[in-house]
């Protein structure tokens, strides 16, 4: 169980905009055992999606963006590889599974060409080897009818067997890290519940590991073994989720834990509302990036930056106020 | 997908049926009487009224019009009333060659020519290959065709003499060599224009497909640039370029006038252009009725293409 597949460190990721490189995320770190699925949380616009797009090294445009700090999948690092070795990684070690399987679903080829087409390129199997193999993998997500399937293009399906589908494609090479950046927000609820269960089943079957990115802290508690927090490009709190959602450390996170509205207790109470707004990218406050919205900030909080560091029993958090 | 090319080909029906019915009125409506004008100024009236009758232009226009339409089905468009004894299905047939001819190389060029430089331009946006190939473009799409013409023809034919200035030779009686030599230049003022907008189009198309999130998907899958270039993102492109290669197409059948006068080449728009000078009417209202018949038929063949690389439209 405590196979580490995946452990970043320090990753940060630029972008060469009009004012000059934007640092999207900053120091990034954590890791990712296998059989365990770690949720990644955090509002709009916090870098949940730039950290798992760097990890598969998805802005490959060199002179666009840069990345800094290590991505260790199974002792290699992904950020120091060649492009050509990163090919091979991509699809074969790790997948990723999106918001939006509509869009993410190529519409001009069928579903069991895009099956296919990994299998094709990382196992080197051909005709019915690859058709089988798909029709295996068709069957594992769940799709009744597998080989009428194979056949359909995307807009033949539901959402739901979308979904399904767009998981097939990852999951054919039997990868050991699946990254699945909101598969649910575009579903509606109980479709939502059955993807869930199924990432989770898969994640047991087949003992990968799995980034859940996602802003939906119920699915979290549901579903992940550990989560980590974002907020503004970097990671604010990280731990077990029993022990997060119990004894959450920093502001932020008791925050996003006192906006979830409650279906007992009073009814009339108004929703808990994190003040102020996210600041821009190039306007980041130089201490703690929370401060100007932290009901506790001091001056310390304000002039300089905290580091994560580790409390009791594996959880750790990027604050002030839990270093004495 | 028969169900699709059925009713592509049914809604063809009201399109062809008025545009029969405007050509048709298009000479009927334009002043001066035919007979009076084929006979000549010194005609009696008797003759005028023996030629009415014999071209039964005495019957009311709805009976006159069925007649027409059977005669055209029937490959008849009446004979040249500038050209003496001339008909003008053969006139059209013989000028319709070249211009076929003419506009298959230059949409070929156009095509060969667009879709890689837009490619290229869309993978290496912002850098060298894209400015030079946004300028080129840019040049085409402002510089009239008749000019583009001039300038090749100063260039290549007259300082060079590496080609012919003007002239035709047939594809299938002179051979592919000597058609070539003659219909290079042609074919490139013809399709320059074209091939800078098309260009655009695949350029715009292609940065749009390869945005979208199937390309992500594909790359997350370790799928070849090359592989994604060729099978996800042009298949998905190609939709719009297929669009501007009918336009193309067309304009270059319908709008050649000005090359192949330049070029001095017999084609569809040197007839024209004759015909409007002696008031052939009868060339003028074929020549309407073949090019709007092309349009339609073009029309057609782009959209049942569109049925096969797209599925979503199969269906419906």
């Amino acid at each position: 169980m405590t196979d580490t597949i995946l452990s970043v460190s320090n990753l940060s990721t630029s972008f060469r905009t009009d004012r000059g490189w934007l640092k999207a995320i900053d120091g990034v770190s954590f890791t990712v055992h296998r059989g365990e699925i770690l949720g990644l949380v955090g509002e709009s616009g916090c870098g949940k999606s730039v950290t798992s797009q760097s990890i598969m090294r998805l802005y490959e445009e060199k002179r666009m963006v840069r990345y800094e700090g290590t991505v260790m999948l199974s002792g290699t690092d992904l950020l120091s590889l060649p492009f050509s070795r990163m090919q091979h990684i991509r699809g074969r070690d790790i997948s990723m599974i999106f918001q939006d399987a509509l869009s993410s679903l190529n519409p001009v080829l069928t579903v069991g060409d895009q099956i296919m087409e990994p299998l094709r390129i990382h196992q080197k199997m051909r005709g019915d080897a690859a058709r089988a193999e798909a029709l295996n993998m068709l069957r594992l997500v769940g799709i009744p009818a597998p080989e009428t399937r194979l056949r359909q293009y995307p807009h033949e399906l539901s959402g739901g067997m979308r979904q399904r589908v767009m998981i097939a494609i990852a999951l054919a090479c039997h990868p050991q890290l699946l990254i699945a950046d909101e598969p649910t927000t575009a579903l509606d609820v109980t479709i939502q519940a059955q993807i869930m269960d199924l990432i989770v089943f898969l994640n047991r079957q087949l003992a990968m590991g799995v980034i859940l990115i996602t802003h939906d802290l119920a699915v979290v508690a549901q579903t992940c073994q550990r989560v980590a927090v974002m907020y503004l490009g970097q990671i604010v709190e990280e731990g077990g989720v029993p022990d997060i959602f119990d004894r959450p450390l920093h502001p932020y996170t008791r925050g996003l834990l006192a906006s979830i509205p409650r279906m007992d207790g009073d009814r009339r109470e108004r929703l808990h509302v994190i003040d102020g707004t996210v600041p821009l990218l190039h306007q980041m406050p130089s201490g703690c990036r929370f401060a100007p919205r932290c009901p506790y900030a001091t001056d310390h909080c304000r002039k300089e930056m905290p580091q994560l560091r580790s409390v009791s029993g594996g959880q750790s958090v990027r604050c002030w106020r839990e270093e004495e | 997908m028969k169900k699709y090319i059925l009713k592509r080909i049914l809604t063809l029906l009201p399109t062809v049926f008025i545009v029969s019915v405007v050509v048709f009125l298009l000479v009927h409506l334009t002043p001066g009487d035919p007979a009076a004008m084929m006979l000549g100024d010194d005609a009696t009236m008797e003759d005028i009224a023996a030629l009415h009758a014999k071209l039964g232009l005495d019957d009311p226009l709805i009976v006159q019009y069925i007649r027409w339409v059977s005669r055209c089905l029937q490959g008849d468009f009446g004979t040249s009333t500038a050209v003496i004894g001339q008909k003008v299905s053969d006139m059209v047939f013989s000028h319709f060659r070249p211009t076929l001819c003419l506009a298959i190389y230059s949409q070929l060029i156009t095509i060969l020519l667009a879709i890689p430089t837009g490619i290229l331009a869309a993978r290496k946006r912002g850098r060298i290959a894209d400015m030079i190939t946004s300028v080129l473009s840019l040049l085409g799409i402002s510089l009239p065709s008749f000019m583009m013409g001039l300038g090749l023809v100063l260039l290549v034919a007259v300082h060079f003499r590496a080609l012919p200035a003007a002239g035709y030779k047939d594809l299938f009686t002179d051979g592919l060599l000597p058609f070539l030599r003659y219909m290079t230049l042609p074919a490139l003022s013809l399709g320059f224009i074209h091939a800078a907008y098309m260009m655009r189009m695949t350029k715009t198309s292609m940065l749009e497909v390869l945005s979208s999130d199937y390309i992500k998907m594909a790359r997350s899958k370790g799928v070849k640039e090359h592989t994604i270039i060729g099978k996800h993102a042009f298949r998905n492109a190609f939709l719009t370029v297929l669009t501007v290669i009918g336009q193309g197409f067309i304009s270059a059948l319908a709008g050649a006038a000005v090359v192949e006068k330049l070029f001095t080449i017999p084609g569809i728009g040197t007839l024209m252009v004759d015909s409007i000078e002696k008031r052939d009417y009868q060339v003028i209202q074929a020549i309407t009725l073949l090019i709007a018949m092309l349009n339609v038929v073009i029309n057609l063949i782009i959209d049942l293409l569109y049925g096969l690389c797209d599925p979503r439209i199969r269906l419906e």
